[in-house]
């Protein structure tokens, strides 16, 4: 079967075409992101990245946010994404079954190998915490499909560090970002709407900076990107006790099926209700387990980020008090990444307490006007140097 | 979309005014609705006179700032100091001539408490009194001075002890943010201070809040209540005194001025900070006592 009788865009076929795929037999045996880096790999020999400009510095022209790598610079410049790949291989495959020919299509497989997943990790952008240093010891941002649980003192900025990834998660896709939608879960009513407001506008200003390059991409951006528009897209629930708070999340899944773009679920915080009156502390542990696999399940089947913030408490250790993160050790076993914000002096730090892939490291951070940033003395320290 | 909508649906909370722009302008509009504002101070402060103030500033229009609303005003400490709330209200009933036509006294409520568990057992009671009002003003604001006292005396310094009392925290602090969301309250509460020992930042080592550490009467103090506490607030405010020897030819403007042993006139500085807060900034603001009530005050 020939790749122009194939149901895609005029676009695309000339896309494969042109990258030397012209029988569906070429491609069928690839993954969508094996195709899209194909035919990315053809445009680099024609060597258009040169004539338009485009130097290949560490940091990515489009998007301050991101780090340089190839797969970001296809999702900019190239009109093959790698949704629009796997869109490619769904049609094919789907007409691969239609015709019916000898099986052995690699797409139809259930299994996926660790090296799709580790290219579809790459692929999949994570959501920015608008402060450089602690995207870098995230790893470039908050991971989908994890659980990440950020902890701190009062007014460490658990609650501005959630209204932000709440706004971050959706950055267009154009400026390196997911484009999603956010669900903002408020059980101490904490979460402000002109804060919210504030921390939106100053995205959109420093979106509006460094869109310079896209500008008529830009125009259509800033029509999506009107600070009201951002703040139409938090759903916010405000739960008043635990049992509100386990009912909402056991829903949560319905709601996201009828949201399909919801991208972060954020908890503001998980602890508050957990903390009231449970005399029995096996069933506080069995429920928040239960919470916990409910929202890794979420995070799983619809790739999105769960975010749940977390107090502090004190607890006795050899004589001494220190201080730990509330629910307990069982809970500390529920999440992917654990994050903790201290005070150092009169600097915020993050600190990565336990990640699967992360190595522990710590970065500050402020809290502005703008919303989370770089420290202040850090970029001091940096134009000294 | 016009310019007139927009600002029509510009978002924001509700807030009580303090009744004075500079307050409110470091505190963004004044207290927020649907959350729990805490005060800190030692005695004499003006935390008690700020809340009095808080009182008869809710019942003016949402135009003027204020909710349109009655308050209930549940005081642990000493008896209700409605001598000073009456000399307040004179004041207030003639900077605001037109809007009040009767005593802005019958619309404070006054509940008195003295042990916290009485204090969580009476939240039914408020919220069924908060249910069936039938005045003109609905109930908006509810301060409780001072949380401190309740908890401060009654429990002892045993674990067992200790674990009933953060449990209670967090009982009697959910269901006040449960009543704040349900009725659009502005809740606030009042909490003493404990001196800083060593060297530590802040309790146990700990810092809470943007402040370094806290300084009123030129002594390190930090919020009582502990770390627990802490987690039970959106905000926390705190207020600071200093007293200062000013020379002779200043004179003293404030009456709170006190001659002290020494002859020497001594004047009192206050000054108002945010410690934490969801949707403002680290800023603090001086502010006076006078007989009209409490001014912040521009330097």
């Amino acid at each position: 079967m020939e790749v122009g009788r194939l149901p895609i865009s005029a676009s695309q076929r000339g896309k494969l075409i042109a990258a030397g795929y012209t029988t569906l037999s070429s491609f069928s045996s690839l993954s969508p992101s094996h195709l899209a880096r194909a035919v990315w790999d053809w445009i680099l020999t024609i060597d258009n990245l040169v004539k338009r400009g485009f130097t290949l510095v560490n940091r990515c022209c489009t998007c301050r946010y991101c780090e340089e790598s190839v797969d970001h610079l296809l999702l900019h410049y190239l009109k093959i994404s790698d949704n629009e790949a796997a869109e490619i291989m769904r049609v094919a495959s789907h007409s691969h079954r239609l015709d019916g020919s000898a099986g052995g299509c690699g797409t139809v497989n259930g299994a996926q190998t660790a090296w799709d997943m580790l290219h579809e990790e790459e692929m999949f952008p994570r959501i920015t915490t608008s402060c450089e240093d602690l995207n870098n010891i995230l790893g470039g941002g908050i991971n989908c499909k994890e659980v990440t649980e950020i902890g701190g003192v009062p007014g460490i900025g658990k609650t501005q560090l959630g209204i932000q990834l709440a706004i971050n998660v959706q950055i267009p896709v154009d400026y390196g970002g997911l484009g999603g939608k956010a669900i903002y879960i408020d059980t101490e009513g904490s979460f402000m709407v002109e804060r919210a407001l504030q921390i939106a506008e100053a995205c959109i200003e420093d979106m509006s900076e460094c869109g310079g390059l896209l500008r008529k991409d830009f125009q259509a951006c800033q029509l999506k990107m009107h600070p009201n528009n951002i703040l139409e897209n938090i759903f916010y629930f405000r739960v008043c006790s635990y049992t509100e708070q386990i009912a909402l999340i056991n829903c949560l899944d319905k709601f996201i099926s009828e949201h399909k773009d919801v991208k972060i679920v954020i908890v503001d915080s998980v602890t508050f209700h957990f903390r009231q009156d449970f005399d029995d502390m096996a069933l506080r542990t069995r429920l928040l387990s239960g919470m916990a696999l409910k929202l890794m399940k979420l995070a799983k089947d619809f790739s999105l980020a769960v975010v749940l913030l977390n107090q502090v408490t004190t607890k006795y250790i050899d004589g001494s008090f220190q201080l730990t993160l509330a629910l307990g050790d069982s809970w500390s076993h529920s999440c992917t990444n654990r994050v903790i914000l201290y005070w150092n002096g009169n600097e915020r730090y993050a600190y990565i307490d336990k990640s699967p892939s992360l190595r522990s490291a710590s970065a500050p951070y402020s809290v502005t006007s703008k919303g989370i940033r770089n420290s202040a003395s850090n970029c001091k320290r940096i134009k000294m140097m | 979309m016009t310019p007139e909508n927009l600002l029509h649906r510009l978002p924001s909370t509700q807030k009580c005014t303090f009744g004075c722009p500079v307050l409110d302008r470091c505190l963004g509009g004044g207290i927020p609705c649907n959350s729990i504002t805490e005060l800190v101070a030692e005695s004499s402060c003006g935390k008690t006179q700020l809340c009095l103030q808080l009182t008869l500033s809710a019942q003016l229009p949402p135009s003027l700032g204020g909710l349109s609303a009655s308050s209930l005003y549940i005081h642990t400490e000493f008896s209700f100091p409605s001598r000073r709330l009456h000399q307040l209200s004179h004041a207030f009933i003639s900077s605001h001539p037109r809007i009040f036509n009767n005593d802005p006294c019958d619309r404070i409520f006054v509940h008195a408490v003295y042990s916290a568990d009485q204090l969580f057992d009476i939240m039914p009671k408020i919220e069924s009194f908060l249910e069936n009002m039938n005045t003109q003003l609905p109930v908006k604001l509810i301060v409780i001075d001072s949380i401190a006292a309740l908890f401060r005396s009654e429990f002892e310094n045993t674990p067992i002890e200790l674990k009933r009392r953060s449990s209670l925290f967090f009982k009697i602090s959910g269901k006040l943010k449960s009543l704040a969301k349900r009725f659009g309250l502005a809740v606030v509460v009042t909490n003493q201070v404990v001196d800083l020992m060593g060297h530590s930042e802040g309790m146990n080592g700990l810092k809470v809040g943007n402040l370094g550490s806290l300084v009123s009467s030129g002594r390190r103090v930090c919020p009582a209540l502990g770390l627990a506490w802490a987690n039970c607030v959106n905000s926390r405010l705190f207020l600071s005194r200093n007293e200062e020897v000013v020379g002779e030819e200043n004179g003293s403007v404030d009456v709170s001025a006190c001659g002290g042993g020494d002859f020497l006139p001594r004047q009192t500085r206050r000054r108002l900070h945010v410690v934490f807060a969801p949707h403002l900034p680290d800023s603090s603001c001086e502010f006076v006592i006078r007989r009209e009530g409490v001014f912040g005050v521009e330097r």
